[in-house]
């Protein structure tokens, strides 16, 4: 059985940071039963610049942005199985952990967190797979 | 560069089943499906969400492959964090990890892709030595990076298995 890739091309435009910066990546793509998501940092969705700001802003910026990515495929944050979230400092994982439960109230999904070195002066990036 | 064995990547058996368990999601039109099942934690201690508030379920089932959230050294029995050695840490996460694949139909040898994290590069051939006795024959497709980890740990393992 051959299965199918496809890329996922955001319906808002401002989402797709790598048409704006010419990086060579796909905000997501099918594969098989599922979407990967890029790593998203946080993006002002109607203008497409970054929106800096702390922990606890930059995670509910980029899981709205990626619930809006996700529901523009036919899937939905409800369907998301793994999620890793990179973080400036695992200081701060407290101020990351209270917003994000807001965004998967039941049945959350595998996770991994970690502390790395993060390009563009942003404190958070997200990314996920999902059932497609 | 890393060893050749890390290239090697064993590709993942696509299966269904037909449990729909508490925590599954089960798609219109695909009823007899269960798309998406939390895989609850086999002993107490291995429920993070519980013990520390991670907002986390110990592992997702989904498309015949099994999603782990990364994994620390937890006593199973009382949740205790186990801060030890490299080596102590990872023998405490593969136990652990052995009874979250076995309550889940899985095992060891159905891993198919582990990112292992440790705190410092410099231990990469200890990391490697304990590593290998957990999975001696074909491993999985792996990626080791140093990064910070939750609570002082030396060691997490974020592991993707066949169901």
């Amino acid at each position: 059985m051959t299965l199918s890739r496809q890329v996922i091309d955001p319906d808002n435009p401002s989402l797709d940071q790598s048409q704006k910066s010419g990086l060579p990546l796909s905000p997501a793509v099918r594969g098989g039963d599922f979407v990967f998501v890029s790593g998203m940092a946080a993006i002002d969705p109607a203008t497409g610049a970054p929106a800096h700001g702390t922990v606890a802003a930059e995670t509910r910026q980029i899981l709205t942005n990626i619930g809006r990515l996700l529901e523009a495929t036919g899937s939905s944050l409800a369907e998301v199985v793994k999620v890793n979230v990179l973080i400036y400092s695992m200081l701060e994982y407290e101020n990351m952990n209270a917003v994000y439960r807001e965004f998967f109230p039941t049945d959350p999904p595998a996770r991994t967190v970690c502390g790395v070195k993060l390009i563009g002066g942003h404190k958070v990036e997200i990314e996920c797979i999902a059932l497609a | 560069m890393p060893p050749s064995h890390e290239l090697f990547a064993i590709a993942a058996c696509y299966a269904f089943w037909s449990l729909a368990p508490t925590g599954s999601l089960v798609r219109p039109g695909r009823q007899e499906v269960a798309m998406r099942a939390v895989i609850p934690a086999p002993v107490p201690g291995l429920d993070l969400g519980r013990e520390y508030g991670h907002h986390q379920s110990p592992a997702i089932r989904a498309g015949g492959l099994i999603f782990c959230s990364g994994m620390v050294a937890i006593n199973p029995d009382t949740g205790e964090r186990e801060h030890g050695t490299v080596t102590s840490e990872a023998r405490r996460i593969f136990e652990n990890l052995k009874l979250l694949l076995e309550s889940a139909g899985s095992s060891l040898d159905r891993i198919v892709q582990v990112h292992a994290m440790i705190y410092d590069r410099i231990e990469y051939d200890v990391l490697n030595r304990v590593y290998r006795q957990y999975v001696p024959n074909a491993p999985p497709a792996r990626t080791v990076m140093s990064v910070q980890i939750e609570a002082g740990f030396k060691v997490m393992l974020d592991v993707t298995a066949a169901a």
